[in-house]
């Protein structure tokens, strides 16, 4: 018996291992359902772009600047170019006209101070006006001519007018905001305009690409008209001066095909910051850039900025940025201090077709540090991630409080189906587990009602049973025959006695088992039959 | 084991819950801040002013969040005009950037409109007893409010061409002792005068101009000054006081005769063609001053710069004027307020404010910089003229009394009157002059052409 009680204990318990249990399977099951609907909100927000949301916008963003600022840059050059040509015209007549008044040769005007001062007041007028209605910084005229050859590096020294205007964005100003850089003192001082603080009298064109490039393009292709000759400069500092500018010159020549020199027009580097300012209010270290094109690499040096930051004004060390063309959505730009900027460029025409500058590529480019960029689009995607990583951890705990609290009613029930007093263990409000609980109760009830019954009907019978155990040896013979469900006629014919004999048997028989007839008899025979007992 | 649950989902729960609420709750914290400055260190004051600016934005910018961008470099005269238009919302007129320096003439308008930060609110009391007291004085408009914050002083000093003077006192035996007063600089000049016109015998009262003030009225209230009287009195000029005339005429005599220039520019221009020899200016038109001056036939002749102390008036006392402008801050939001004062700190801090010192002529503004660090720092100093300035305004430091220009409503147009009326007058009586030389004597023409000019212009201010 023990060893049966034993060997049930170790089947359940190894059925225990094998099976899980209702409660982890609810839980497993919602589970499924969280990260169903987790994955759904993934796909969704894929599916919609919103984690490249960011990267988009910003290249939407970035977009928008270029072709704003590319349109400016292109006009304000494109307007001054035209400008300067006009310009050129203007004062080639003028020259001409003052060399003929004053009876000289434009070569015979070295080494005469007070005709090359004549000639210049002459040309101030023009210059002034000019200055005035263009969108530049400065107007000038460098004259290939000096007041003094006798000077040491005299050959790189020409007289001219170079006026610039010290506040080119504002429109109505009450001080005068002009100066003379170069040319003569008395120029200014006639005309109420002070010298610059970096003024000297004549031009250094030394080194001056500004000076040169357009003489020689004219020398070598004289069948060019005017209108494609004229050369803007890389951004550069004058000698002697510390603003940046940027220069557009166009040659001065003679009816005898004879150069004058050049004149032109100069954006300053404030200037170009000021007029091509990105305002964007998502990136406020937005710039834009003007730069020679020039491969994988930008040289800061030689290239104009605008806006409110500028890689410029960081550090002296910045003197390149390195470009990796990104596969996709940015060109990166490193600078050599490690900065990265993200950003996108296009190429801007300066020069005309047949313009003998036209091999001068330039590019105009919108950038911002990558930092801002990434911080905008890092900072949506880790909220988004933030938010998902919630929505899964209240998931799961949800889960878990769900399943705990769905299994903890029918735990309940099954204790209180353990239990002894299902009638008075308190009821678990589930109205399926009560219903099973009393229908327990009323089960066993009745169960227990046949089981004192059935006690009873046993009892009656042992007592019948020993009964027959005070019959005499013929008595019992005819009852065994009553047993086998003879009659007493049949049992007289098996016996070979009289019937009367067999009825005083019976008699006998039936008071000795205190029943009344022979049918009585069989009801004990068959119920002992029933519970298995059989009398011998 | 079912509180390590309890504590797994909590970790869970708070980690993004954390991130979420630092991303979502100061979002502006690390959005960089662009401050746009405006300021007159023009010309060569240009690149260390660059170099400054790119110093900051790479460093203390860099890392709270600002940079600073300079959206205009004009003189001071311009600045005063943008800065009004900007202020008054001139058509045409650019907006008004976060930072500016300013004069206080300028910072008086700019605060009567509620335009200025007062800069008190971004220095501490102990951050503020750093400076001189007398230059965060002359900052603090409307009574107490701090408006302009001292970021580099001047003080007028009298700039000599020693390369031309030399040539001169060694033909006429006069010294640099005899500059040391106006009446000594007008009898200089009087030689001088008749010195360069000898130089061309055929060409007669064709002699040149030794002196120029930068400022007259300057020269005018600091002489009063120095000669223990006012010359502004109730907002204007106290013509009533005799040596209001003493000074007027220290001016309009010798500019009359060709002796002094009568010029509308500054100083610098005229010694960058050998015009003038001497002149009062700015500590800081120092770097204004060519290294040569160019003649009309484009030789040029190294000039070398002496620097003395500003002259004063015989039997006066040794007083000079204060100027400079400070550094104001527009009022925007009180991140950007604090960020423009955290610039202000860095800049004038006594490295950095020596730094800019060392390079421009500007005075140190911090009691430390001006100290000992300043005569340690000298003879670092490479530049031989900002040397010598720094040396004589260390001695006029010691010497004199500083008195700074006066403010009041009107004062800048009371000041540009008196400029203009002086010079014009003087350039008449010049003409007037050299026309009467032509039929009298010299003394006479003199007397004849200033006879009752003192009474004609006083009644220009009535």
């Amino acid at each position: 018996m023990e060893k049966l009680h034993k060997l049930l204990i170790h089947k359940i318990q190894k059925s225990r291992q094998v099976s899980i249990s209702m409660r982890l399977r609810l839980f497993f099951f919602l589970l499924v359902l969280v990260f169903t609907m987790i994955a759904g909100i993934i796909v969704i927000l894929l599916v919609t772009g919103t984690f490249s949301a960011g990267i988009s916008a910003s290249r939407q963003l970035l977009r928008d600047e270029l072709t704003h600022s590319s349109k400016d840059i292109s006009a304000q050059y494109g307007e001054l170019s035209v400008q300067a040509i006009e310009f050129s015209k203007e004062l080639t007549q003028k020259i001409d006209d003052n060399l003929k008044q004053q009876d000289i040769l434009f070569s015979g005007l070295s080494d005469h101070p007070e005709k090359i001062e004549e000639l210049v007041t002459d040309l101030f007028e023009n210059t002034y006006y000019s200055l005035q209605k263009s969108n530049c910084s400065g107007a000038f005229f460098i004259l290939d001519t000096t007041v003094n050859t006798s000077l040491p590096n005299s050959e790189y020294s020409k007289a001219g007018l170079y006026i610039k205007n010290m506040e080119p964005n504002i429109i109505s100003a009450t001080s005068p905001t002009f100066t003379i850089l170069r040319g003569f003192s008395d120029i200014g001082r006639s005309n109420s305009i002070d010298l610059h603080t970096q003024w000297s009298m004549e031009f250094d064109v030394k080194d001056a690409d500004y000076y040169k490039l357009p003489i020689e393009a004219y020398g070598k292709h004289k069948e060019i008209p005017i209108s494609k000759l004229y050369y803007w400069s890389e951004p550069m500092q004058l000698p002697g001066t510390s603003e940046e500018v940027m220069v557009c010159t166009v040659p001065m020549i003679g009816p005898r095909n004879n150069v004058y020199g050049v004149c032109g027009f100069e954006i300053s580097s404030m200037l170009f910051k000021l007029s091509h300012m990105p305002s964007n209010s998502t990136y406020s270290r937005m710039f834009c850039m003007l730069s020679p094109f020039g491969g994988n690499r930008v040289e800061i040096n030689r290239s104009m900025f605008a806006g409110g930051y500028s890689v410029k004004e960081i550090s002296k060390d910045n003197t390149e940025l390195s470009v990796k063309e990104g596969k996709k959505s940015f060109i990166t730009y490193i600078s050599n201090n490690s900065n990265v900027y993200l950003g996108i460029q296009s190429a801007i025409q300066l020069y005309p077709g047949g313009s003998p500058f036209a091999d001068k590529k330039w590019i105009t480019a919108v950038l911002v540090p990558k930092e801002d960029i990434v911080d905008s689009i890092t900072r949506l995607n880790i909220v988004l991630v933030c938010l998902l990583s919630l929505l899964i951890t209240i998931g799961i705990t949800i889960s878990i409080v769900f399943s705990n609290k769905y299994l903890k009613p029918i735990s309940k029930g099954i204790e209180i189906i353990k239990s002894e007093n299902k009638e008075e263990a308190p009821k678990t409000n589930v109205q399926e587990i009560d219903d099973l609980i009393n229908y327990l109760v009323l089960y066993q009830k009745e169960l227990t009602k046949k089981v004192e019954q059935d006690k009873i009907q046993i009892s009656m019978l042992e007592q019948f049973v020993t009964k027959t155990k005070t019959l005499t040896p013929a008595e019992h013979s005819v009852f065994n025959l009553y047993v086998k469900g003879l009659t007493a006629k049949e049992i007289a014919d098996e016996l070979f006695l009289s019937i009367n004999t067999i009825k005083t048997h019976s008699k006998r028989i039936f008071a000795k088992l205190e029943i009344a007839s022979r049918e009585e008899l069989l009801l004990y025979i068959n119920m002992l039959k029933e519970i298995g007992l059989e009398l011998k | 084991m079912k509180k390590k649950y309890v504590l797994l989902i909590l970790v869970l729960l708070l980690i993004p819950a954390a991130i979420l609420a630092i991303i979502l709750l100061k979002p502006g914290e690390k959005k960089p801040v662009t401050l746009t400055l405006w300021h007159n260190y023009g010309g060569q004051m240009k690149d260390t002013m660059d170099e400054m600016i790119e110093e900051f934005n790479g460093t203390v910018g860099a890392k709270e969040g600002v940079f600073i961008s300079v959206t205009s470099i004009s003189g001071s005269s311009t600045l005063h005009d943008k800065l009004t238009m900007a202020a008054n919302g001139d058509p045409g007129a650019p907006s008004l950037p976060d930072i500016t320096t300013a004069y206080p003439k300028t910072a008086l308008i700019l605060a009567e409109k509620g335009l200025l930060v007062n800069l008190e609110e971004q220095f501490s009391d102990e951050e503020l007893a750093k400076y001189i007291p007398r230059f965060i004085e002359e900052g603090r408009l409307n009574g107490d409010d701090l408006y302009v914050f001292p970021t580099a002083k001047s003080t007028e000093v009298l700039f000599v061409n020693t390369t031309i003077f030399d040539r001169f006192a060694a033909d006429t035996g006069v010294t640099l002792e005899d500059l040391k007063t106006f009446e000594g600089i007008m009898n200089t000049s009087k030689l001088y005068y008749e010195w360069t016109d000898k130089q061309t015998p055929d060409i007669p009262n064709d002699g040149k101009t030794f002196y120029v003030p930068d400022s007259v009225f300057n020269l005018s209230y600091i002489g009063c000054k120095q000669l223990g009287s006012e010359f502004i009195q109730n907002n204007a000029i106290n013509f009533t006081n005799p040596d209001t005339k003493t000074v007027w005429e220290t001016f309009m005599t010798p500019a009359t005769q060709g002796q002094f220039a009568i010029f509308e520019g500054y100083a610098s221009d005229l010694a960058k063609t050998g015009d003038i020899v001497c002149s009062t200016g700015s500590t800081a038109g120092v770097a204004f001053f060519p290294p040569t001056v160019t003649y009309p036939d484009n030789t040029t002749e190294d000039a070398k710069l002496t620097i003395l102390p500003y002259p004063t008036f015989e039997g006066g006392e040794k007083i000079a004027i204060q100027r400079g402008a400070g550094m104001c801050v527009i009022k925007s939001n009180p991140e950007k307020e604090r960020m423009a004062g955290i610039f202000l700190k860095w800049f004038t801090s006594p490295e950095n404010n020596l730094h800019f010192v060392a390079s421009t002529g500007y005075l140190p503004v911090t009691e430390e910089a001006f100290g000992d660090i300043m005569l340690k720092e000298m003879d670092n100093i490479s530049d031989e003229n900002i040397q010598n300035l720094l040396q004589v305004s260390r001695e006029m430091q010691a010497q004199y009394d500083f008195c700074i220009s006066p403010l009041f409503d009107g004062v800048d147009l009371l000041q540009s009157n008196y400029e203009t009326n002086i010079k014009a007058m003087a350039t008449d009586s010049k003409e007037q002059y050299l026309f009467l030389l032509q039929s009298e004597t010299a003394e006479d023409a003199l007397g004849n052409t200033l006879d009752g000019k003192y009474e004609e212009f006083m009644k220009e201010f009535e």
